[in-house]
């Protein structure tokens, strides 16, 4: 290895890296990050992935209910009998499709909308970027307290300005997953804007110019420029928010209790895939079983992250 | 010289022209640069549901804050009060409070409350302090070496291992929750500090924004350190740390305001009270007292004083953040 040093370096970057060592050195700085990855990022998945096909749980007894091995036990459960699972998917397949449509036009909207660079607009983007760095926590207690069922709920007092009787808002089935999309699309619009924003920036003006040459309008200039432009940032807002929406926790956990120690509130209106994962695993210590959902948001994600990437490679071959 | 002059005087005068006709054309048709807005009197009017939205966008930051200032008395009035008539900081501390001397008007404050543990509500933001400076400097540090190697260094596992890392963003974090919880249970690290910090180190998604940022660093910066017989991890302090200074304030603001936020990870690994971290703690807070018209006083402060350390800090590096944000967009 030493002697390789003799060599000259500055040649080609093929002459670089025979130059440079690939001793001991590159392994002792990568050691770190990559033992504390192995043991804490990647054993875990794989870890989960064995626990999935496995009844584990905290009554582990050799003699009456040995924990072992079930096969696709867990999976076939899940899929064919719970059908509290059922209505967390169904829920949280809501949720993300609602969540993630309104947040996409509501994050392009605003960014059209703030995009000049005057002050009034840095002050605006600011105010509509705030949610995301508040914690989840308090922002959901905040809501809690202003979706307030009785009157002393702000909305209520303010729907009853114009002669609404009070609304349970945390209480009615039918409104349960509306108010967790309305916070999300509130929480998460302006880091969509912010992303938008980036995107629309770089769209060198010069197109837009050539455009209003030929003649075309404002309209056409957003249909025919924009959009296509922008579809690499929207591909990006639509994956990492859906990705996001799936994983909602915190408003579901603390807005919604069951009365039995569990989570979901009443008939599990707004029970989702991670509230629940979290129910089995760390309330009714199904950990098997928990890792088998765990497995499936997975799936979900992945499935629906390559869908995304491929229909938009297709678009993009069509054009 | 004047002769000289005169013909790229003329085209100097004939390119304002156009750009003057241009400007003209462009006046007719929208701005370019933010073509959707319109001139001043329909553009006021279009702003209208913006502002709209904006309070919107406001109205729980004043609740939680004009609430956290409400007496119980005022917080079960209704209608609300919209400000406070007479606002206390009883919700924060109570002066008047004796816990040997229950009183109706007098409230137990935030910060007198929890009295079985050190500090008292303190505790939990000592706790998130001190678990968001190590998180954050620790794992800046081996993300940063790691994303050095993988970078600017070759041999023949690299592209492996790098593979690895990127594809492990795609997981969500969830699926290795329960192996996780139970991995840190049998190195005993449950409500510890270890529990909180060490699992948390390896982010993937710092090498590989790190290692982004590299790549536009040239080579031949190394390649000069070490013909100058400079050791690796010099050539890492001294001057990959420097260039990555901007990429790594971004970094360590994503981390820092994640980690401050971070719930599912501390509520699983915590069951003694005095090890929660901030949202937790408030978390517990609200458990507590859910239903109860009068807490909400003390709930609203507790949120308040959880939020304002990320939002401070987003003011101050607000140009890294946003700066951050839109580079691992658009990559």
């Amino acid at each position: 290895m030493k002697t390789k040093t003799t060599t000259n370096p500055s040649q080609s970057k093929k002459g670089f890296y025979k130059w440079s060592d690939a001793g001991a050195s590159s392994y002792l700085m990568l050691a770190p990050f990559v033992i504390l990855f192995l043991i804490f990022s990647v054993y875990p998945v794989l870890a989960s992935l064995r626990l999935s096909f496995m009844r584990y749980n905290a009554i582990c007894n050799p003699e009456q209910s040995p924990c072992g091995s079930v096969g696709f036990g867990n999976y076939t459960t899940l899929i064919f009998d719970d059908s509290r699972f059922h209505k967390a998917l169904l829920n949280t397949s809501i949720y993300v499709v609602g969540a993630v449509l309104i947040g996409m036009v509501a994050s392009l909207a605003l960014a059209l909308s703030l995009q000049a660079d005057t002050k009034s607009n840095r002050i605006l983007r600011v105010i509509f970027f705030l949610p995301s760095v508040t914690s989840g926590v308090a922002v959901v207690l905040v809501w809690g307290w202003v979706f307030r069922g009785d009157d002393v709920g702000l909305l209520n007092a303010l729907i009853s300005k114009i002669g609404i009787s009070p609304v349970e808002w945390l209480a009615t089935p039918s409104l349960a997953l509306p108010v967790l999309i309305f916070m999300s699309v509130w929480g998460g619009a302006g880091f969509g804007m912010i992303l938008f924003l980036a995107g629309l920036n770089a769209i060198p003006a010069m197109y837009y110019e050539a455009a209003v040459i030929d003649g075309a309008g404002p309209r056409e200039r957003f249909f025919n420029i924009t959009l296509p432009l922008l579809r690499p940032v929207m591909v990006y807002v639509g994956i990492t928010g859906t990705i996001g929406a799936f994983q909602i926790f915190e408003a579901v956990y603390l807005l919604f209790p069951s009365g039995t120690g569990s989570v979901g509130g009443l008939r599990d209106m707004a029970l989702t895939i991670v509230p629940y994962l979290y129910d089995m695993g760390f309330l009714k210590f199904r950990l098997g079983y928990a890792s088998a959902i765990a497995w499936v948001l997975f799936i979900i994600i992945f499935v629906i992250s390559m869908i995304n990437i491929k229909l938009t490679k297709s678009l993009e071959d069509l054009r | 010289m004047s002769l000289k002059q005169s013909p790229s005087r003329q085209i100097a005068r004939a390119e304002r022209k156009a750009q003057k006709r241009n400007e003209a054309l462009m006046e007719r048709s929208g701005n370019f640069h933010a073509p959707f807005e319109r001139s001043s009197k329909s553009q006021k009017l279009r702003r209208i549901p913006i502002y709209l939205l904006t309070v919107v966008m406001i109205a729980p930051y004043y609740w939680m804050i004009t609430s956290s200032f409400k007496s119980v008395e005022e917080l079960q009035q209704v209608p609300p009060t919209l400000f406070p008539d007479k606002p206390i900081v009883g919700n924060y501390y109570d002066s008047r409070f004796d816990p040997l001397n229950y009183q109706q008007d007098v409230l137990q404050g935030l910060f007198q409350r929890y009295t079985d543990i050190n500090f008292g509500f303190m505790r939990f933001m000592l706790n998130s302090i001190y678990v968001n400076i190590l998180i954050t400097l620790f794992t800046l540090f081996i993300g940063s070496l790691a994303a050095y190697v993988v970078s600017k260094h070759r041999f023949k596992a690299k592209r492996a291992i790098y593979l690895v890392i990127i594809g492990s963003m795609m997981i969500p974090w969830q699926v290795g929750l329960i192996p996780g919880f139970l991995l840190v249970d049998s190195l005993g690290w449950l409500n510890s500090y270890f529990g909180y910090v060490v699992p948390a180190l390896p982010k993937a998604f710092i090498v590989f924004f790190l290692v982004q940022y590299l790549s536009s660093i040239p080579d031949e910066l190394v390649e000069a350190a070490r013909i100058d017989g400079a050791r690796e991890f010099t050539i890492y302090w001294r001057i990959i740390l420097p260039l990555l200074k901007p990429a790594l304030i971004a970094m360590m603001i994503f981390t820092a305001i994640g980690e401050w936020n971070n719930f599912l990870w501390p509520l699983i690994i915590t069951n003694s009270q005095e090890m929660a971290n901030l949202p937790v703690a408030l978390a517990g807070l609200r458990n507590s007292g859910a239903g109860n018209v009068g807490m909400q006083g003390i709930i609203m402060a507790a949120s308040l004083i959880t939020s304002i350390p990320t939002i401070l800090l987003f003011f101050l590096a607000q140009k890294h953040f946003i700066r951050g944000i839109a580079l691992s967009g658009i990559k």
